[in-house]
């Protein structure tokens, strides 16, 4: 009985490699898991549109897993502690990808993925309740925090985010600071800022246009004005209100790319990125993304070290404005 | 609101709405029975289907899958003592015993009747008092959020039959285990002993179902008889339970109430609704009734009737404000925004027909729920004509493969050995169970709630008794506390004497 178990288990052995082979020739043969790193919501599905699309390219199912945890990098990790044989892609949010790394949360960097394609961008803004007399503009609203330093509340959703850093950036160029109450869900933030407990808070142009009748914008993290639109034609952009925050392009969006972990067989990597192309060049996927208020970025996987390197270099940069302001809410 | 209901009329009268909502009905109460599914997994399943259909089509089969499945937990809840979601963890205080006792079929019906009609309840709500409650639901920030969480801590000592100390124990239990993983406001590891599994905290799913389903399949093992066929009557299928339901209508009104308000505030859930309610209820039993803890009817009523109205009230925040109002609401926002519907005021004015089919679909699922559940409900006891031999094992298989299904983790089927050994171990030594699951539930939302308010605050915990909402919470809470700390006898002295005080 235990030779035969000795045996089974030698010949198991050696034919393991063999089936990473066979593995690789007939993918997929089964199911695919796209880990997401944060809980079920709007992103969420965005992702089920894309990897839907992709899975049928494929010709298989694409499954996305919440697993939410130590600020999307669990998903990262679970990532690269899986098998690199394609079947576990990622959705490579830019805060776990590049800004938790700069903050040293994370044994890895944007370099230890193989990247797919580039998926979508979610611009920010800052904004106000529409009936907040303190609040008119832009330029009163820098005014109110000279006089009042620390005073006011803000919200960025969750702390150390990339809503956290730009919204930091910005405010610390201007010379002022305020208090970020971090929230577990954005939309309790947002429901705090309509009930009068936050002065401000970030926003994407979703919500911005859900809350449309008690928000107003005071301006877009963006120099670009098609992106500013997309909250309303009176939304101002960086360059209107001749800010430079350092921050340009991508850097100051949230903004996600499909990874793969970075021993995946190239062959494998081909398949995906051929499947993900012809998922994003649908009209009817671009269509549904923009709706729902993310902007298809459609950057091919050769441009990923020379989009997302100076991006990284940027937020390098400007990761130490969330130092700065909480050194001044201590003084 | 009746315009939007009739211009929804057009969209709704459509066989792909109508067979969406039967579809999604279905699948709702499948989602709902099977151990760690649940709505929110059924909403995701089937978020792919909807990608190709008609808004009204789209959402009334998300939103199906939404109102049957927050009821479907309960029959395993009843039937196995497994709570198919961890909705359901309340509504076994009632409806375990109930089938022990030989009532499956009558908890079932009853969890199935009070779930539909505070459904509709709920509806209802949610299509005329929208607007108004969404205005509540803003006035409601972190102070307030504590003090609620507060009284919802406090109904520990009413769900603890065993000893309200060791209650106490176990809740305290579930607030540590609740905050392992990540801080929720810094974000820094917390008890993760440096592994990226607990990084995320333990799945909720795998601490209920190991405590509850495990530690129960090690008592039945323990108990013996795996060969004797069970005695379990033939079930009828009934309209029955309605009435036996409307017996407590007091109850179902009052629960309803408390699941759409709870469900209205983002953030609270129905779980916090359907332990609030039983803890009520507890306090006013309907003469004729079981013991609470023994078989009560009066505990389905309150538990099912409470989080399915939930349901209405978490499409407030999330129709009116766009804020969803827990994780299955927020996918149902996405999905509105994949199908052209931007949430939010104007949602009511741009797309008025729209909103009404969506409205009108909501209605119909909860009662077709009805029907549906009843129709299954004979298939549902025909699990406890098992016998021991093959019940226990089917139990254990619908455990791991239901806690494995919600993330594709095994650390999740190591967590849910873990609890289920410990769930195990506190039965045997008289500790309850119910207590572990109130703590990891309301203990984030106290502790996040509490420590946002002090960052709100200039002069520390007072910032409360600036808001008078929370204050008064706190104020009813200190009074309940001293009541429940007061001995019986000075209790009796003291309503004595504000008797003859008032006579």
């Amino acid at each position: 009985m235990f030779t035969r178990f000795l045996k089974t288990a030698a010949v198991a052995a050696l034919l393991s490699p063999l089936g990473g082979l066979v593995h690789a020739d007939d993918y997929p043969s089964r199911n695919i898991e796209m880990m997401f790193p944060w809980g079920p919501g709007s992103a969420f599905a965005m992702a089920q549109i894309i990897t839907n699309a992709m899975g049928e390219e494929l010709d298989t199912n694409i499954t996305v897993v919440s697993t939410p945890g130590a600020a999307g990098v669990k998903s990262f990790n679970t990532v690269q502690d899986d098998d690199a044989d394609g079947y576990t892609l990622l959705d490579g949010w830019v805060a776990p990808l590049i800004l938790q790394p700069l903050a040293g949360n994370t044994e890895f960097t944007y370099q230890d993925f193989t990247p797919l394609w580039s998926a979508t961008r979610v611009p920010f803004a800052i904004v106000v309740r529409k009936d907040d007399e303190r609040f008119p503009d832009y330029a009163t609203f820098i005014e109110y925090l000279k006089e009042n330093p620390g005073k006011a509340r803000y919200s960025s959703g969750s702390i150390g985010n990339i809503p956290h850093m730009v919204i930091a950036k910005l405010l610390q160029t201007e010379g002022v600071y305020a208090r970020n109450i971090p929230y577990p869900q954005d939309g309790d933030a947002f429901k705090d800022l309509r009930g009068g407990l936050l002065d401000f808070s970030f926003n994407d142009p979703i919500t911005f246009q859900s809350n449309k009748d008690a928000f107003k914008t005071l301006v877009a993290f963006t120099n670009e004005d098609d992106v500013a639109a997309a909250y309303d034609d009176e939304t101002q952009t960086l360059d209107d209100l001749g800010l430079d925050i350092g921050l340009t392009g991508l850097a100051p969006s949230g903004w996600n790319w499909f990874l793969v972990h970075k021993d995946t067989p190239d062959d494998i990597v081909a398949t995906l990125n051929t499947a993900m192309e012809a998922a994003l060049l649908r009209p009817d996927v671009q269509e549904k993304l923009k709706a729902a208020g993310f902007l298809p970025t459609m950057y091919s996987p050769d441009q990923y070290e020379e989009i997302v390197g100076p991006i990284g270099d940027q937020i390098a940069a400007a990761k130490d404005a969330i130092a700065w302001e909480a050194e001044q809410l201590k003084k | 609101m009746f315009d939007i209901l009739l211009s929804g009329l057009d969209s709704f009268q459509s066989w792909q709405v109508i067979g969406g909502v039967l579809f999604g009905t279905v699948v709702g109460m499948i989602v709902g029975v099977l151990p760690g599914l649940g709505p929110l997994i059924g909403i995701i399943l089937m978020l792919p289907l909807t990608f190709h259909m008609e808004p009204v089509a789209g959402m009334g089969l998300l939103i199906s899958i939404f109102v049957a499945g927050s009821c479907g937990g309960a029959i395993s809840a009843i039937v196995l003592r497994i709570p198919g979601t961890p909705l359901a963890a309340a509504t076994l205080l009632d409806g375990y015993p109930m089938a022990r006792n030989g009532r499956a079929a009558d908890a079932i019906g009853l969890a199935i009747a009070a779930s539909s009609i505070s459904g509709v309840l709920g509806g209802i709500v949610m299509i005329f008092g929208a607007p108004l409650l969404a205005s509540v639901a803003t006035n409601f920030g972190p102070p307030e959020y504590f003090a609620l969480a507060i009284t919802g801590l406090l109904s520990i000592s009413v769900v603890s039959d065993e000893s309200t100390v060791k209650g106490l124990m176990t809740g305290a239990l579930g607030v540590l285990l609740a905050m392992i993983g990540s801080d929720p406001l810094s974000n820094a590891a917390r008890f993760t002993f440096g592994t990226n599994a607990l990084s995320g905290g333990i799945h909720i799913v795998a601490i209920i179902v190991g405590l509850f389903a495990l530690s129960e399949a090690a008592f039945q093992i323990i108990e013996g008889g795996y060969r004797k066929k069970p005695d379990v009557q033939p079930v009828r299928i009934s309209l029955r339970s309605i009435k036996m339901t409307l017996r407590h209508w007091r109850n179902l009104l009052r629960s309803s109430a408390i699941g759409v308000f709870f469900g209205a505030l983002p953030g609270a859930s129905g779980i916090i609704a359907s332990f609030t309610a039983y803890a009520i209820a507890r306090g006013r039993p309907l003469a004729g009734d079981a013991e609470f803890g023994k078989g009560a009817e009066g505990g389905v009523v309150a538990t099912e009737s409470a989080n399915n109205a939930a349901c209405g009230g978490a499409m407030i925040p999330t129709l009116a404000l766009a804020i969803p109002g827990d994780a299955a609401t927020a996918v149902l926002l996405g999905a509105l925004l994949l199908l052209g519907l931007v949430p939010g005021p104007q949602m009511f004015a741009l797309s008025g027909d729209a909103v009404g089919g969506i409205f009108l679909a909501f209605l119909v699922s909860n009662v077709v729920l009805f029907f549906v559940g009843i129709l299954m409900t004979p298939l549902f006891v025909a699990v406890l004509k098992l016998r021991k031999q093959y019940l226990v094992p089917t139990v254990l298989l619908l455990s791991i493969v239901g806690v494995y299904s919600v993330q594709s983790r095994v650390d999740d089927l190591w967590a849910m050995l873990v609890f289920g050994m410990l769930g195990f171990g506190l039965r045997r030594y008289g500790y309850p169970l119910a207590p572990i699951v109130i703590g990891l539930i309301l203990g984030p939302i106290a502790e996040g709630s509490f420590r946002r308010t002090l960052l709100f605050s200039d002069d520390g915990a007072w910032f409360i008794l600036e808001r008078p909402i929370a204050t008064t919470i706190l104020a009813i809470d200190l009074i309940v506390l001293i009541f429940a700390l007061t001995p019986k006898k000075t209790r009796q002295q003291i309503f004595g004497w504000m008797m003859s005080r008032s006579s």
